[in-house]
């Protein structure tokens, strides 16, 4: 029973971490880069959900919305002026402007919210689901996160292949300069990715603060780096392979807390992802690049 | 013939900059400890300036040589401290000439990483670009949360480890404990100090500068600018990202000796082994200039002294550190920058001149 | 013996037969052109050659030895160097050093011995130095020997390629496309330069070009691809006027 209530647990933080996935996968695929700044628009979304209901007693579905238009925008600028001018340049400095950018924000954050970790409210408010007289405890939030995350897998799946945008972002992931030659727009689709992107960092921070009811600064950044093992393990560039990946994750995280020990959680799901890059460096969906000569 | 001259010259004259400006540095801090001019801020500065710029200079090897992101920098200096502060805590009371203790320690701590770089870099270093950064940054966590939680003690059954508590080694009453789980290891000699750090700081330098200027180096280099190119040549690409990881690990342990021995407590925490001290150490390289040894050097002692300096500035201290990365990043390596450097730089200038006298001369013949 | 022959070499990709039953007999001292229209798979045949593919068929022979399944620096190590379609230097390093670079594994001393300066250090990069001042003067770069490479103009880059290739003290030497991006004048003058390196170094040279002047020039021989195929080969004045290269040239 513990057991089901632990693997019950696994699947809503890796739910979780589908959703960051996501939003990693699709940016890595699109634009080549690993935007290490993911995690941290989850945590400003986060904020951004806390700070309307707490101090402005919104609604928390339409501060939900709202935190969803702010990390767009943000998500935008961040393209516009950090990523942009970069393009082109070498990998090297992409890398490292990203982790600038992520340092940037979770000291802004500490700067203007302070360190202190506020206690953050679930937004959700249904009965819990007891099953087994009791024995096992499904959440609403866990119902809520699992539900929306497929919801979110499907819609993305549906729209990349169906509609034109979609398809211009799979032209610009095969070859941004074939892409550019058949009129895609590349600047504007690689723009799209962040903007969807980040709109999902802020469903995915409600959906995190919601069940680990904490918020800090530095909320996003080890979720962040975890989902990007995650879509790793999935497949980088494969949005089924995030969701796999993100529930992989998951559940060894929380079986790895309960039945090994909690301060090698980490430990354990970083092992995970070195094995993964050494044994199946393209992940459990991810097709395989040549380098062209 | 008259040009490889000078180049050599070029290489030569370059580091004995570097060489001299280390010198004069040592030379003006002992007149102002002989004097009694050096504030006791300063004093106590001494040993983390040298050891972070072995930090900066190291990852510089990594970073600007070999041309792949390290964010694991910090797990190996965490080795180095762990490894030599155990040898001696245990060895303090058999070898009490400190002369010849801390040295062993010293190569305890240098060995101890560089082993972990090899072990580490074997399976990593055929990862590209991201995947090396993630993975290196995965494994200074895996690093530091070990070393964090690890209880480990010795009695004449041998060595005891557990992750529980200090209780559950199991030990005789008269065992020692080596690592006391978060609370780490306490009752290092202290036998870091200045002298120590900056001749520590000029062996970083000279190998890492002599490593560049030969046939090693070269290969390290050209796997940077071109790893197909490399092959073709008959370059050995993993032997030589291998090597210059492995020195790079080697350098950043003995940084974490230094540190180590100049603590009474060490314990390894998010703060000064963490993902941040990596990001840390590759601000000074980044600010100092990818691929510039020297550079990295000044930075990191410039980026050390400022802030305990200006105390006001403490708090803006790690957001100054994000605008650093950003703001350099765009300044020195957006297409659109570097063709303006290129079309601005003296460097140009002079070579342009350069040509056009040398066109002028043909035009003459 | 031939210096390079390939048996019905062959790569698949993903169901396409990028290359299919490739036969090549090169011999020693021979200029050998290998032509044929965009997408032709003339890339591939030198990536398969230098072990950056392996090829899914065949087998190919340097001097009778078998290099398919080989990698890459193996390869080199055997006796192949090339150059590339897109340039390829080490771009922030110095013209010298790129020489030095392809010097490697002829001059040699330890890691060690480079780090504390031992008297070999000292020796060995004299000797290097000479060396790659010497195969830099054969292409007139020895003035810019301590130019960053990238700072060099195109045509020099092209060149600075080959003397690297040279470098590496190959028995066949792989040209690709070598005259891409060149003004006629240029081109006339890096026709120059390969029959000189080809006299100079007794070399074996294959080169893909698309510059049918040069090619008509300088290849005694031809080898014609057409969708992964050859076409045609033989003498190159047999070759040009055979009607089905024409045809695939010019279309019907």
């Amino acid at each position: 029973m513990v057991l089901i209530s632990n693997l019950i647990n696994g699947l809503s933080l890796g739910s979780i971490y589908a959703v960051i996935a996501l939003g990693y996968t699709m940016v890595y695929g699109i634009a080549k880069m690993l935007n290490f700044a993911h995690g941290d628009v989850i945590m400003v979304g986060s904020y951004v959900v806390f700070l309307l209901t707490t101090k402005a007693g919104l609604n928390p579905y339409l501060s939900l919305v709202v935190a969803m238009a702010a990390c767009t925008v943000l998500g935008l600028l961040i393209e516009r002026f950090a990523y942009r001018p970069l393009r082109g340049a070498t990998p090297l400095a992409v890398l490292i402007t990203a982790i600038g950018v992520s340092y940037l924000f979770q000291n802004l954050a500490l700067l203007i919210f302070g360190s202190q970790v506020k206690s953050f409210s679930s937004i959700f408010n249904f009965p819990s689901i007891k099953l087994a007289g009791g024995q096992i405890v499904i959440t609403d939030e866990t119902i809520i996160t699992i539900v929306v995350s497929i919801i979110i897998m499907i819609g993305l799946t549906l729209f990349v292949n169906k509609t034109k945008p979609g398809r211009a972002m799979l032209a610009v992931s095969e070859d941004q300069d074939a892409a550019k030659l058949m009129g895609v727009n590349v600047n504007a689709t690689i723009a799209l990715t962040f903007a969807i992107g980040s709109a999902l960092a802020a469903v995915a921070g409600v959906l995190l603060c919601s069940t680990y009811p904490t918020l800090s600064p530095t909320t996003g950044a080890m979720p962040g780096i975890k989902a990007f093992v995650a879509a790793v393990l999935g497949g980088i560039g494969s949005i089924p392979g995030a969701m796999i990946g993100g529930l992989a994750i998951g559940v060894i995280e929380i079986l790895s807390r309960t039945y090994i020990s909690s301060q090698l959680a980490d430990a354990i799901v970083f092992a995970v992802l070195i094995i993964v890059l050494i044994v199946k460096p393209t992940g459990i969906l991810g097709k395989k690049y040549i380098d062209k000569v | 013939m008259a040009e490889k001259r000078l180049k050599l010259k070029k290489n030569t004259k370059n580091n004995t900059i570097t060489y001299a400006l280390v010198l004069a540095v040592f030379l003006l801090i002992e007149i102002m400890q002989g004097t009694g001019n050096i504030s006791s801020l300063l004093s106590g500065l001494l040993v983390p300036l040298c050891m972070y710029s072995i930090l900066a200079v190291s990852l510089n090897l990594t970073v600007g040589i070999l041309g792949e992101l390290s964010l694991g920098h910090a797990g190996f200096m965490c080795i180095g401290a762990y490894a030599s502060s155990i040898f001696s805590v245990v060895t303090q009371n058999t070898i009490t000439n400190v002369w010849i203790r801390f040295p062993i320690a010293i190569l305890i701590g240098g060995l101890f990483a560089a082993v972990f770089g090899i072990l580490i870099g074997i399976p990593i270093l055929r990862l590209k670009g991201d995947y090396l950064a993630i993975v290196t940054l995965a494994f200074g966590e895996i690093i530091k949360n070990v070393l964090g939680s690890i209880y480990v003690g010795y009695d004449s059954h041998g060595v005891h480890m557990t992750f529980e508590s200090a209780s559950s080694l199991d030990m005789e009453p008269d065992g020692t404990l080596l690592i006391n789980g978060p609370l780490g290891i306490s009752g290092t000699p202290n036998d870091s100090n200045f002298i120590v750090g900056i001749v520590l700081l000029a062996i970083t330098l000279i190998v890492v500068l002599n490593f560049i200027n030969s046939r090693a180096g070269r290969a390290v280099m050209s796997l940077r600018d071109n790893r197909i190119a490399a092959e073709s040549v008959g370059i050995n690409v993993t032997k030589y990202k291998l090597m210059a990881f492995t020195i790079s690990a080697f350098f950043a342990g003995i940084a974490g000796v230094l540190y180590s021995h100049n603590l009474s407590i060490l314990a390894a925490t998010s703060k000064n082994f963490g993902y941040n001290m990596s990001i840390m150490i590759l601000v000074f390289v980044v600010l100092g200039g990818i691929g510039s040894i020297r550079g990295s050097m000044i930075a990191a002692c410039v980026l050390t002294i400022i802030p305990e300096k200006l105390r006001e500035l403490q708090d803006y201290r790690m957001l100054i550190y994000a605008i650093v990365l950003i703001v350099m990043m765009l300044l020195t390596s957006s297409p659109k920058m570097v063709k303006f450097w290129e079309a601005h730089s003296p460097k140009r200038f002079i070579e342009d001149k350069f040509r056009s006298k040398k066109s002028k001369a043909k035009g003459v013949q | 013996m031939a210096v390079l022959e390939a048996e019905n070499l062959g790569i698949t990709f993903g169901g396409l037969k990028a290359v299919d039953n490739f036969n090549i007999k090169i011999e020693k001292g021979e200029l050998y052109g290998l032509i044929g229209p965009n997408g032709a798979g003339k890339t591939t045949v030198f990536n398969l050659l230098t072990g950056v593919y392996r090829p899914t068929e065949g087998k190919a022979t340097l001097n009778g030895k078998v290099i398919t399944g080989k990698k890459t620096i193996d390869i080199n190590k055997a006796g192949i160097a090339r150059t590339f379609q897109n340039i390829r230097l080490f771009s922030q390093m110095s013209v010298l050093d790129n020489v030095k670079v392809g010097l490697h594994n002829k001059y040699k001393y330890g890691m060690m011995t480079g780090i504390f300066r031992l008297p070999k250090y000292f020796k060995t990069e004299a000797a290097m130095d000479e060396e790659a001042m010497e195969l830099l003067k054969v292409f007139e770069l020895d003035g810019e020997a301590d130019y960053l490479a990238s700072n060099l103009p195109y045509g020099k880059q092209r060149k600075l390629e080959i003397a690297r290739a040279l470098a590496t003290q190959p028995k066949l030497l792989l040209l690709d496309e070598p005259a891409a991006g060149m003004n006629p004048n240029e081109t006339a003058e890096l026709m120059e330069t390969i029959r000189f390196v080809r006299d100079k170094f007794d070399m074996t040279i294959l080169l893909i070009e698309h510059d049918m002047k040069l090619v008509s020039g300088i290849c005694e021989k031809l080898t014609v691809l057409n969708f992964g195929q050859v076409l045609c080969q033989g003498k190159t004045s047999d070759v040009l006027n055979n009607p089905q290269v024409i045809t695939a040239y010019l279309g019907e």
